[in-house]
C-alpha cells in the first residue's frame, strides 16, 4: 500500500468510528485545502453521500472566491450546509478594523462556533487540523475532548494508544475529532493531486503571489510564488523552509501585543 | 498629596533614583523585580529581534533570565543571579508573596503565593497564578489595563475608563491585601502612567478640561495610599517594611524623535520597500534603532544581511555617537543627553544580546523606533514621556542608599528585611 493510501485509510477509519459513536456530529469546513480534503474523505467514507451536516463558520470577511467555491461544492456534492454566524456582533460592526483582532477572531470565529454547537446540539465535530501546522497542535489527539468553556486541557487527555480511541463524553462537553491529524502540508497537496480534488483558486499563483493558507480577507497575505499548478505547489513546499502560516495574521498573541504596545507609543 | 506627606513624617524618606536603561516599564520593572541589570536578566525592551533574523519578537516573563525577589523569597526558582546567590542561604524559610499588576510578568508562572500579571497581559486566565485566584478576579470584572486604543477616538471616555480601571485595581488590591495571607505584598498602579502619557499637559493648566480629573486622580491615589498604609500598620504593628516606588519619571513631550529616520538621513540605515518592520533592513545598513533609543549595529556575525565587520565596529560607533551628539531640536538644543556603550552599563551573561549603544534624551525629546517616518521630528497623541533620571522611591529612613541609586539597587533592601 502506498503512503497516501495508508493515510487515507486511517482517516476514513476515524471518520466512520466517529460517526458510529456520535450521531450528533458535524464537520467543520473552512473551505481551505485541509478541510476540503477532510470533506472529500468524509464523502469517500460514506460512498459519496455525507450523512451529517457540514458547518461553515462565516465571519462575513471571507474571500469572494471562498463563498463561490463553497456554494458550488454544496450543490455538486449534495451537502447539508449549516452556516454559523455571530449575527449580533456582526450587526454591532465587529470586524478586523474595530477593536483588537483577537476580539474579532474570538467573536466571529470561536463564539460563532460555540453558538452553532449549542444551536444544533452537537456532541462532536470533525476538524481538518494537522499535526505539523503549529507547535501546539503536536500534542493534539484524534479524539480530543473540550469542556463547556471550550478549554482543551492538553495535560489531562485520555490516553490514546494505537487505534484505541477514547470517545466517551460528559454532559456539556463536546469532542473534537481530527481525522487528518497525521497528514502533513505536503501530504495534503499530494493527495489533492492524486484525487483530482477541486480547490479554491486563491492557492494558485497570480502575478507572482499566491496564498499558502487562507482565512479572512483582511488578515491573510499572499506569499511570493510562481506556483500556478498543483505540481508546482508540491515542488515549492518540498523545498520551502518557511512556515505555512507565515502569511497568516494568525499569531494572535503577537498581533494583540503589538496593538497594546502601539497604543502606548511603542513601535 | 497630604496623606503621603503625613506618612513621610513618620520615619520615611523620599529619594530620587535612576530608572533602568532604557527607561521603559518592561526593563525597569524587571530590573526591580530581579534586582539585577539587563545584562543579567536579559530584558532590553518590549521588542527584540529573534536571533539571526529580522523578525520582531516580544519578550515576556519566560524570557527573564534571573529570579525575581518573590521567587528568591519563596524559594521556588532554579534560576540564579548574583543577587539570589547572595541571599539564597540567608532566607530562612519560604515566604508567601502577592504580586499584582506588575508589568512584564506575563504569563503568570508558579510561585509561592498569588501572581496577577500586568502590562502586556493578553488573557486574564494566563495572567493569573494559581488558577484558584481567577474566579474572584472574574467576579469583579477585573481589568488588566485601560484600553489605550480608546484614547485616539475619545479622550473623555478614555479618562472615564481610566478611573473605572483604577477603581477595579483598588478593589482587587484591597481584597487581596486584607483577605489573603502573605509575607510580602507588591502591587502596581499603572493608571498613573497612562494618565501622564495622554494628559500631562492638563496638569499645569487649570483651564484644560482634564485638569480637574488629573488632580482628582492624584487625590484618590493619595487616599488609597493612606488606606493601604493604615492597614499595613495595623497588621505589622510598626515592625514591617513599607516602600513606594516608581519605575521612571515623566516630562512633557516637546517632540517625538524618530531615530531611524535620522540614521537613514545620515546614511547608516538603508530600508527596502518590502517586508514588515525590521525585515526591511537592507544589506547596506550599518545601524538601526529599536524603541526607544537602542542603537544596534548590523553585525556580520549576527544578522543574515549583516554588513559590519568586527574590526570596523569601534570606528562606526564613534561616527554614530558623533552624529547623535550633533542632533539638534528646537532652538538648536541638543536632543541626546547621554550615549552609553553596552559595556559601560550592562554586565552579565546576557549582555551579548544588548544593543551596541543606548541613548538617553534630554527631557522633552521622546525617542522612538518607528521605521515608517519621513521626518526626524514629529508629534503624536502623547503629551507625556518617560524620564530616566527622576524615578522616585519612598523608603524607611534607616535605609542608607548610595547616592542616586538605580532601581535595581532597591531590591536588596526588600530581601534584607526577610533576613532580619
Amino acid at each position: 500500500m502506498d503512503h497516501l493510501t495508508r493515510l487515507e485509510n486511517k482517516s476514513i477509519y476515524i471518520i466512520r468510528e466517529a460517526y458510529y459513536r456520535f450521531k450528533d456530529i458535524a464537520m467543520l469546513w473552512s473551505v481551505g485545502k485541509d478541510s476540503t480534503t477532510l470533506l472529500w474523505l468524509c464523502r469517500k467514507a460514506f460512498f459519496g453521500q455525507v450523512p451529517f451536516p457540514i458547518i461553515h463558520i462565516d465571519t462575513g470577511y471571507k474571500f469572494p472566491e471562498m463563498y463561490r467555491f463553497r456554494n458550488e461544492r454544496v450543490k455538486e456534492w449534495n451537502l447539508k450546509l449549516l452556516i454559523g454566524r455571530n449575527e449580533e456582533k456582526l450587526k454591532e460592526g465587529m470586524g478586523p478594523g474595530q477593536g483588537s483582532k483577537l476580539d474579532c477572531c474570538n467573536e466571529l470565529k470561536t463564539n460563532a462556533l460555540k453558538m452553532a454547537i449549542k444551536k444544533y446540539h452537537l456532541k462532536a465535530i470533525l476538524l481538518g487540523i494537522r499535526r505539523d501546522e503549529h507547535g501546539i497542535r503536536a500534542k493534539e489527539r484524534y479524539f480530543s475532548p473540550r469542556d463547556s468553556q471550550f478549554k482543551w486541557d492538553y495535560e489531562n487527555q485520555p490516553a490514546e494508544l494505537w487505534d484505541q480511541y477514547q470517545s466517551t463524553v460528559e454532559e456539556e462537553e463536546h469532542f473534537r475529532i481530527h481525522p487528518i491529524l497525521h497528514f502533513t502540508e505536503l501530504d495534503v497537496w499530494s493527495y489533492v493531486k492524486r484525487e483530482g480534488l477541486p480547490i479554491v483558486p486563491l492557492y494558485f499563483s497570480r502575478n507572482g503571489k499566491r496564498f499558502r493558507s487562507i482565512g479572512c480577507l483582511p488578515c491573510c497575505s499572499p506569499i511570493d510564488s510562481n506556483a500556478s499548478t498543483i505540481d508546482e505547489i508540491v515542488e515549492e513546499i518540498r523545498t520551502s523552509k518557511t512556515s505555512e502560516r507565515s502569511g497568516r495574521a494568525q499569531d494572535k498573541e503577537n498581533i494583540y501585543t503589538m496593538q497594546k504596545l502601539r497604543a502606548l507609543g511603542y513601535m | 498629596m497630604p496623606n503621603l506627606k503625613e506618612i513621610l513624617g513618620q520615619g520615611f524618606v523620599l529619594h530620587r533614583m535612576n530608572a533602568s536603561i532604557p527607561d521603559i516599564s518592561s526593563v525597569s520593572w524587571t530590573s526591580f523585580n530581579t534586582g539585577v541589570n539587563p545584562g543579567e536578566h536579559g530584558i532590553y525592551g518590549f521588542t527584540d529581534l529573534s536571533p539571526h533574523s529580522y523578525s520582531l519578537y516580544f519578550p515576556n516573563s519566560r524570557d527573564v533570565q534571573a529570579p525575581t525577589f518573590w521567587e528568591i523569597l519563596g524559594k521556588t526558582s532554579q534560576k540564579s543571579s548574583t543577587l539570589s546567590q547572595q541571599y539564597r542561604k540567608k532566607i530562612g524559610r519560604s515566604y508567601r508573596s502577592i504580586i499584582l499588576n506588575v508589568p512584564h510578568t506575563y504569563p503568570a508562572w508558579p510561585m509561592n503565593g498569588i501572581l496577577v500579571s500586568g502590562f502586556v497581559s493578553l488573557d486574564l486566565k494566563k495572567a493569573t497564578f494559581p488558577e484558584s485566584a481567577y474566579p474572584y478576579l472574574h467576579s469583579i470584572h477585573y481589568l488588566i489595563d485601560v484600553e489605550a486604543e480608546k484614547a485616539r477616538e475619545d479622550k473623555g471616555s478614555f479618562m472615564r475608563s481610566l478611573f473605572e480601571c483604577f477603581e477595579i485595581r483598588k478593589k482587587a488590591i484591597s481584597h487581596l491585601f486584607e483577605k489573603e495571607s502573605w509575607d510580602l505584598f507588591f502591587a502596581c498602579v499603572t493608571e498613573s502612567d497612562r494618565l501622564h502619557h495622554f494628559f500631562f499637559e492638563a496638569s499645569e493648566d487649570e483651564r484644560n478640561p482634564y485638569y480637574e480629573p488629573f488632580i482628582r486622580f492624584y487625590t484618590e491615589l493619595d487616599n488609597f495610599i493612606k488606606v493601604l498604609y493604615e492597614e499595613f500598620s495595623r497588621r505589622s504593628h510598626g515592625k514591617g517594611f513599607f516602600a513606594i516606588l516608581s519605575d521612571h519619571g515623566f516630562a512633557p513631550v516637546k517632540k517625538e524623535v524618530y531615530l531611524n529616520r535620522f540614521l537613514e538621513e545620515q546614511g547608516f540605515l538603508v530600508l527596502r520597500k518590502d517586508g514588515k518592520f525590521y525585515e526591511r533592513i537592507d544589506g547596506r545598513t550599518r545601524a538601526f534603532n529599536m524603541d526607544p533609543g537602542r542603537i544596534c549595529l548590523h553585525d556580520q556575525d549576527r544578522y543574515p544581511r549583516g554588513a559590519v565587520r568586527k574590526e570596523d565596529r569601534s570606528n562606526l560607533l564613534e561616527d554614530i555617537k558623533e552624529a547623535l551628539r550633533n542632533l539638534k531640536g528646537e532652538n538648536g538644543e541638543k536632543v541626546i543627553d547621554k550615549i552609553y556603550e553596552k559595556e559601560e552599563i550592562y554586565n552579565g551573561p546576557y549582555s551579548e544580546m544588548a544593543p551596541a549603544l543606548v541613548c538617553l534624551p534630554n527631557d522633552g525629546y521622546d525617542l522612538k523606533g518607528s521605521l515608517e517616518k519621513k521626518e526626524i521630528f514629529g508629534q503624536n497623541i502623547f503629551t507625556g514621556m518617560h524620564t530616566w533620571h527622576d524615578a522616585l522611591c519612598l523608603l524607611p529612613e534607616k535605609i542608607i542608599l548610595p547616592e542616586k541609586p538605580f532601581i535595581q539597587n532597591l531590591t536588596e533592601y526588600v530581601l534584607q528585611y526577610y533576613t532580619e
